[in-house]
């Protein structure tokens, strides 16, 4: 792996045709050594050659810019950034919080609000079944009460009809004694030549109707 | 060197040019190349980080999501590690993330220059850390502060020995904090250009010989991606690592 760069740079120059600078392979050689020596910064050749990190005469500026910028940094995120950025984090936090809570809530209340509901709704079922019932006994009721005014009403008529064809009938039937004394009478006169007054004629039929009517009963 | 043939060292990128002479009781103060870059790290960090949050919706945009990412990803990070006592801590935390993060990912761009290349900028920062950790640890637990070098439950007879390496791996943190850093962003940045240089001399053969840099060109694809990963990720770890330090200083183990 070393030798890598330097066989790559050497085949490229048998292939080009044109000779290796021996300085730049030098300078491939160097990296190698620089490449795999780093454990050890401070080999006689890195601090002979120059490792740039090892010239004390930089460190002064160096550890003065160090601790001023990086005094400079820290103030700035200490009094600048992380609050900023801790109070935007902790305000979401509550946010987030409050709104979980929030939305707890809502669904307690939902819950709760449809608990109600449905009891409401239990009631409202069973106050309806019972109107229903109520209505439909009075309905009942009613229709019974209308039954009966109906057939009184009807047993009336049915009582008076039968009082008026009694009447009509004993009507009919002193009628008919007349009519059967006047025959009795005329068969009389013609067949005995027996005169008779229309009054005896009707005494003698209404005693014969009655002794009829005595009869009848027995 | 080779400059003068167009090439330059691998390593010259880490030379420290100053930009404004500047020097103060005999020591050179100049703003160079690398305070240039520290500036921007800071610069665009700061003005990333407040555009974001400017008009901060209660549900984010693009921006403000990137930027609430951060701040989650290091509170986080502290929480875990050290706990509700480590929320003081929590902004030196997250400027000491975004400075590593916002200089590691600066340098990748090409021409720029990548401060946390450098071992006494690192070195400052992990010695300022081990510092601060060891006085809060003194300031919090007083002289009990000690028994952190005495392993609970080892035998009697090994305890001296124990203290002493207790003792040299707690002062070894600043120098594997610092070293970690600096060394990763050393290599990664010698190894890019390494390769850059010899695509660039591969072609500048001419011929047919120019499609020879297309290999170490499409090498060079590979490595910036990993370098990418190597930035976040070394400025995580000493991020991390400075939480863990904290949390012991915090705790005693």
């Amino acid at each position: 792996m070393t030798c890598l760069p330097v066989a790559i740079a050497i085949a490229v120059a048998r292939l080009t045709g044109k000779g290796i600078h021996m300085i730049r392979l030098k300078t491939c050689q160097h990296a190698g050594i620089m490449l795999f020596g780093l454990a050890a910064p401070a080999t006689a050749r890195a601090a002979g050659a120059g490792l740039p990190q090892l010239d004390i005469s930089t460190w002064p500026s160096q550890l003065f810019w160090l601790v001023v910028l990086f005094a400079a940094g820290y103030i700035i995120m200490a009094k600048l950034v992380t609050p900023r950025i801790g109070a935007v984090l902790e305000e979401r936090r509550a946010k987030l919080d409050d709104d979980l809570g929030k939305a707890r809530a809502a669904s307690e209340d939902a819950a709760q609000t449809r608990a109600e509901y449905e009891a409401d709704l239990d009631a409202a079922r069973s106050a309806a079944a019972e109107t229903a019932k109520t209505a439909a006994a009075e309905a009942a009721k009613k229709a019974e009460a209308s039954d009966a005014k109906i057939a009184k009403k009807l047993a009336d008529k049915v009582a008076k009809a039968e009082a008026k064809l009694a009447t009509a009938r004993s009507d009919a039937l002193a009628n008919l004694n007349d009519v059967a004394a006047e025959a009795a009478m005329v068969a009389v006169a013609q067949l005995a030549d027996i005169k008779t007054t229309a009054a005896q004629a009707g005494k003698t039929a209404d005693k014969l109707a009655a002794q009829m009517a005595r009869q009848e009963t027995n | 060197m080779s400059g003068s043939q167009g090439m330059h060292s691998p390593v010259a990128q880490f030379e420290i040019k100053p930009l404004i002479e500047l020097s103060f009781g005999g020591y050179d103060l100049s703003f160079t190349n690398s305070s240039l870059f520290m500036a921007l790290a800071v610069g665009i960090s700061a003005v990333f980080l407040i555009s974001a949050m400017r008009r901060a919706e209660l549900v984010p945009g693009r921006m403000q999501g990137l930027a609430e990412m951060m701040y989650e990803f290091v509170a986080e990070m502290v929480r875990s590690n050290v706990g509700h006592e480590g929320r003081p801590y929590f902004p030196f935390i997250f400027t000491l993330f975004v400075f590593l993060l916002f200089g590691n990912m600066l340098g990748l761009i090409p021409y720029s220059y990548t401060f946390t290349s450098q071992i006494v900028v690192t070195f400052a920062m992990a010695a300022f850390v081990f510092v601060g950790v060891t006085l809060i640890a003194l300031f919090k637990h007083g002289l009990h502060f000690f028994s952190f070098f005495v392993p609970a439950g080892a035998p009697k007879v090994l305890i001296p020995f124990l203290i002493v390496i207790e003792v040299i791996s707690y002062f070894v943190r600043p120098v594997s904090l610092s070293v970690r850093l600096f060394a990763n962003m050393l290599a990664g940045h010698t190894m890019l250009k390494v390769f850059a240089g010899l695509a660039v001399m591969i072609s500048g053969a001419g011929g047919l010989a120019m499609a020879g840099s297309v290999l170490p060109f499409l090498a060079l694809i590979g490595l910036t991606g990993l370098e990418v990963l190597v930035a976040a990720l070394q400025a995580y770890v000493f991020t991390i690592l400075t939480c863990m330090y904290l949390n012991d200083a915090l705790h005693l183990h």
